[in-house]
């Protein structure tokens, strides 16, 4: 195992000195990889993009890469007990966003790990009423927390679906400080569970998606099924790459209108609060930065050929490639900024 | 485009194909109908949607399907819906009656099929307005209804409930998860497991491990008796199958799959407790309940019909509200986000041709699954003519496949094996019951959520009683099944004392 | 109804409701078990010792050492060629080796070679399916 550990690393170490960019590099990786991922479905958008993306990188490196659905504490272990690269893994702002809100299982994935590239957004991260609700807008639901009206929002906690609400709760007290007691959440867990509180009466605003939940904002509103958007998280700038042709019967510019800055939810009274579910990569923290390197100029020319930003814009992803430093820098400060506004939420109330 | 432009040979050689792959997954322990389409999900970017859809729905029905036959030959469930077809299918095998129990499970699976199917195609909206009426508390109800049948399961109905109950504490261990509603922190884990146990015990390495490695040590203990076989399957004439079998069964296989049909169609509710209800309801209906679990046809039929109605009632909330009915089709998704098609209640309005293919390729994928393993049952029935010291050694291979692939490569999956086939070896010294334990297991995580949540979101304590005329419904059938239960029990002992 | 009935759950520790309640149950049953059938449980030292006696003890305890010597060589054997499922393959070939030889009553040579064969051929079959054609994962 030693022997086979030195000549990779020599390998890669040969290989750092010439040029990256040669198809050469494809010695770094081992030829068999995995990319364990942070969800045990395959069939939801975690699975959807990395296999987009572990199949154009296996091409672009001669490589097999194995996509496997561990879920994110299984693939934590994976990660931890492979410095070779043989194991890599990809996931969301879970990663962090679950540390932050302190649920178990989830480590500081920037000190434990290495982030690495970022590949895609999937911008349909959606908060949702019923069709024949009182609440026309984002502005009607902060009002009315504003008035002493309880507003009920069924979410899963401790995540990408509790940001959004963390968000409205925020708003709600820059709006009017105390009001933000009035919008309470709804532990629910998957998105059956959440469309079925709402019909159930037991809550006022959902949280969804556009791909999940598009066709019942469709219906009409004698439909006990028929919902509304009232609030799209990603930003306007990010929705904006999106086909114009939008989702279903619903256009881009028709979804523009629910995101910042058509409907704000504000962070701090000045700027609107945002968020994109972005994935990116996660390494083990003492793999060889050569592999990083390798990774990073391979994914590099994959969204050069522009072939890849085909495939991820017809599943509804909107391309977003940034390389490890960049990207690193970037999840920090994302990261900085949801930790001041769940902080002071806490310190508030 | 017309839709016979979509019925290509290609088309039905797919859907054929599909069912083939989905019966041998099927057919090996720990193999399931959902790993049969997780792995050739990626395979359908490339063939187009209905094609694709045509493999997938292939290996759905044949997977489901192919659970039958270690449940019978070996008393080990293929896939876990196939669990309640051991209870009855097994004693048969040992009885010598293998083959006349695999011809009434694939025609009982036939019919479970093509009537759910009927029910989605004619149904399906109105199917689906009605399951959203079952909120977290009609949920609870329908889980605690199949819990009833731990009670009619039990041969001692003290330690059955007992060990039905361990079933569920021990399902319980690890983490109340967050993606079902859970708050995410760890519980009744022993110190110092927490690496291992956090995700708790799955549920197929479990199976497998008290059905297939228990039996397997069981027979070690005994020196592994020489002979052929398990047991001595009757070929031929002795088997005396005729389709006389299903007369007064009618009733039974239209409920059955109607029970099946229906809990495909409520979300969340899942694959294996649609077997489960459907032979607690046979058990209940019966004349004659105390030939259940000791080689009753009609538990087979109970068992089999509701399984594969489970394949057309999965697909209402999938098509009709964007929701998986069961875990196959949660991955069926990932077949229509892939070619950018999405689902939801608009779905078969925009889609008729799809839809209609859809069907199309459902029925062929039931009546292949009907040709070939109505025709291979000589073939499926020598497996246990293999000699012990051969056939032993490859089942043991393949349950550690099955638990290491089933949640896409974990290790502690195959000690999860381990563990429970040593469970269930001396767990059965130790007079616990086997069976109920498993349903506990089974059910137990489901039982979790939708109690607590029924309570955190309504608040009341009252609420299972007043919720809904659903509910006093449940009620019914749940008292009604114990008090079955607790009759027979009654009666059983008295029929002991006066042999 | 009203007040008697009313329960708030705090969803901070809901995690611990439903363990508490089967728990409980399981604890009042245990104990039913204890009452009734105290007299069985006190005279099980004579059960345990007819199962001890009668075991066949290399076969079992075999099976079981075996296993565990399978499941724990798997995962190292197979690092050495990371993600190939060669861990699998490597050590499954003895074990159905083994475990056939100890189930074996007559061990003679025309009997041992069939298990040697299927041995071969069995998991060398199942890797193939597995990792080529199917492309899962294995050890």
């Amino acid at each position: 195992m030693t022997l086979n550990r030195r000549t990779l690393l020599a390998a890669a170490s040969a290989i750092a000195l010439a040029a990256t960019s040669f198809a050469a590099a494809a010695q770094e990786l081992p030829r068999n990889v995995r990319l364990v991922i942070g969800s045990s479905s395959t069939g939801g958008d975690t699975y959807q993009n990395s296999a987009i993306v572990a199949e154009a990188l296996a091409e672009k490196l001669g490589i097999r890469i194995k996509v496997d659905a561990v879920g994110v504490g299984e693939a934590y272990k994976a990660l931890d007990r492979d410095s070779r690269g043989t194991t890599l893994m990809m996931f969301h702002d879970q990663a962090y966003l679950g540390n932050l809100y302190g649920v178990t299982g989830y480590a500081d994935p920037f000190e434990n790990y290495i982030i690495g590239p970022s590949v895609a957004i999937n911008p349909g991260n959606a908060y949702l009423v019923p069709k024949n609700s009182p609440y026309q807008s984002m502005e009607d639901i902060l009002t009315a927390a504003e008035n002493g009206e309880k507003v009920r929002v069924a979410i899963q906690p401790g995540g990408v679906s509790e940001i959004g609400f963390t968000a409205m709760k925020n708003a709600a007290r820059v709006r009017a400080p105390g009001s933000e007691e009035n919008i309470v959440a709804l532990n629910t867990g998957s998105q059956s569970d959440k469309n079925q509180a709402m019909w159930d009466g037991l809550a006022d605003v959902i949280n969804g998606s556009i791909q999940a939940n598009e066709q019942f904002t469709q219906l009409p509103e004698d439909d006990q099924k028929a919902m509304r958007f009232v609030w799209i998280t990603a930003g306007g700038a990010v929705l904006e790459q999106a086909p114009p042709e939008g989702m279903g019967d619903t256009t881009r510019d028709q979804l523009l209108k629910y995101a910042s800055p058509e409907t704000s939810v504000t962070l701090d009274g000045e700027k609107d609060f945002t968020f994109d579910k972005e994935f990116f990569f996660l390494f083990n923290k003492d793999m060889d930065p050569a592999i990083i390197d390798q990774i990073d100029a391979a994914l590099t020319e994959v969204f050069e050929e522009g072939a890849i930003q085909e495939r991820q814009k017809a599943s509804f992803f909107i391309p977003n490639f940034r390389a490890s430093d960049e990207s690193r820098a970037h999840f920090e400060e994302k990261r900085d900024t949801y930790r001041r506004v769940i902080d002071e939420l806490k310190s508030g109330s | 485009m017309e839709i016979l432009d979509i019925i290509t040979p290609l088309f039905l050689a797919l859907a054929v194909g599909g069912t083939f792959v989905g019966i041998v997954f099927g057919a090996i322990p720990g193999m399931t109908a959902t790993m049969a389409i997780a792995v050739c999900l990626p395979l359908t970017y490339s063939l187009g949607l209905e094609n694709g859809l045509a493999l997938l729905l292939g290996l759905y029905v044949g997977g489901i399907s192919g659970g039958l036959v270690p449940a019978i030959l070996l008393g080990i469930p293929g896939t876990p819906s196939s669990i309640t077809t051991t209870f009855d299918g097994y004693p048969m095998s040992q009885k010598g009656e293998g083959e006349k129990a695999l011809r009434i499970g694939i025609i009982a699976s036939l019919v479970g099929g093509l009537i759910s199917l009927g029910i989605l195609y004619f149904f399906a909206p109105v199917l689906a307005d009605f399951a959203i009426r079952f909120s977290y508390v009609e949920k609870f109800l329908i889980i605690l209804f199949a819990l009833t049948v731990m009670a009619a399961l039990s041969s001692d109905l003290l330690m059955g409930i007992f060990s039905g109950f361990l079933g569920i504490f021990i399902s319980l261990i690890g983490v109340y998860d967050i993606t079902d509603g859970g708050n995410g922190e760890l519980r009744l884990i022993p110190p110092g497991l927490e690496y291992w146990l956090d995700g708790g015990f799955s549920l197929l390495p479990v199976l497998i491990g008290v059905f297939g490695l228990a039996a397997i040590l069981e027979q070690a203990e005994v020196g592994v008796p020489k002979g052929q076989s398990m047991a001595d399957v009757k070929i031929g004439r002795d088997s005396s199958f005729s389709f006389s079998i299903f007369r007064g069964q009618v009733g039974n296989l239209v409920r059955s799959s109607g029970i099946g049909t229906f809990v495909g169609i409520l979300p969340g509710v899942g694959g294996s407790a649609a077997s489960i209800l459907s032979y607690s309801a046979a058990k209940t209906f019966s004349k004659t309940p105390e030939r259940f679990g000791k080689g009753e046809p009609a538990g087979i039929v109970a068992s089999e019909s509701a399984n594969n109605g489970l394949t057309g009632g999965a697909l209402v909330p999938l098509l009709s509200l964007g929701i998986p009915g069961d875990a196959a089709t949660a991955i069926l998704i990932g077949a229509f986000t892939l070619q950018g098609i999405q689902v939801g209640p608009l779905f078969i309005g925009n889609n008729p041709q799809t839809w209609e293919a859809m069907v199309i390729a459902m029925i062929v994928a039931n009546l292949a699954m009907f040709t070939m393993m109505y025709f291979a049952i000589r073939m499926f029935a020598r497996v246990v003519t293999v000699p012990k010291h051969i056939l032993f050694p490859i089942i043991l291979m393949m349950c550690v496949i099955g638990a290491y692939t089933i949640n896409y490569g974990i290790m502690f999956d195959v000690w999860t094996l381990l563990i429970f086939g040593l469970f269930g070896w001396l767990g059965v010294k130790l007079r616990l019951e086997i069976a109920p334990f498993v349903i506990g297991f089974i059910l137990g995580p489901s039982a979790e959520i939708y109690f607590v949540k029924s309570l955190e979101a309504f608040g009341d304590a009252t609420i299972f009683f007043t919720k809904s005329w659903i509910a006093v419904v449940l009620w019914v059938l749940i008292l009604g099944s114990l008090t079955a239960s607790v009759y027979l029990a009654k009666r059983g002992k008295g029929g002991e004392a006066t042999p | 109804m009203g007040e008697l009935t009313r329960i708030t759950i705090d969803f901070q520790t809901s995690h611990l409701i439903f363990p508490t309640l089967v728990g409980g149950v399981l604890a009042l049953l245990g104990l039913a078990i204890l009452l009734t059938r105290w007299r069985g449980i006190v005279g099980a030292g004579g059960h345990w010792a007819g199962i001890w006696s009668q075991m066949d003890k290399p076969r079992l305890l075999g099976t079981v050492v075996l296993t565990v010597i399978y499941f724990s060589l798997m995962v190292p054997v197979g690092d050495v060629w990371p993600n190939r499922g060669f861990g699998f393959l490597i050590c499954s070939i003895p074990y159905v080796f083994l475990t056939g030889l100890l189930f074996l009553h007559d061990r003679g040579w025309r009997d041992i070679l069939p298990v040697a064969v299927m041995a071969l051929i069995a998991p060398s079959l199942v890797w193939w399916t597995f990792t080529e054609l199917f492309f899962l994962t294995l050890p």
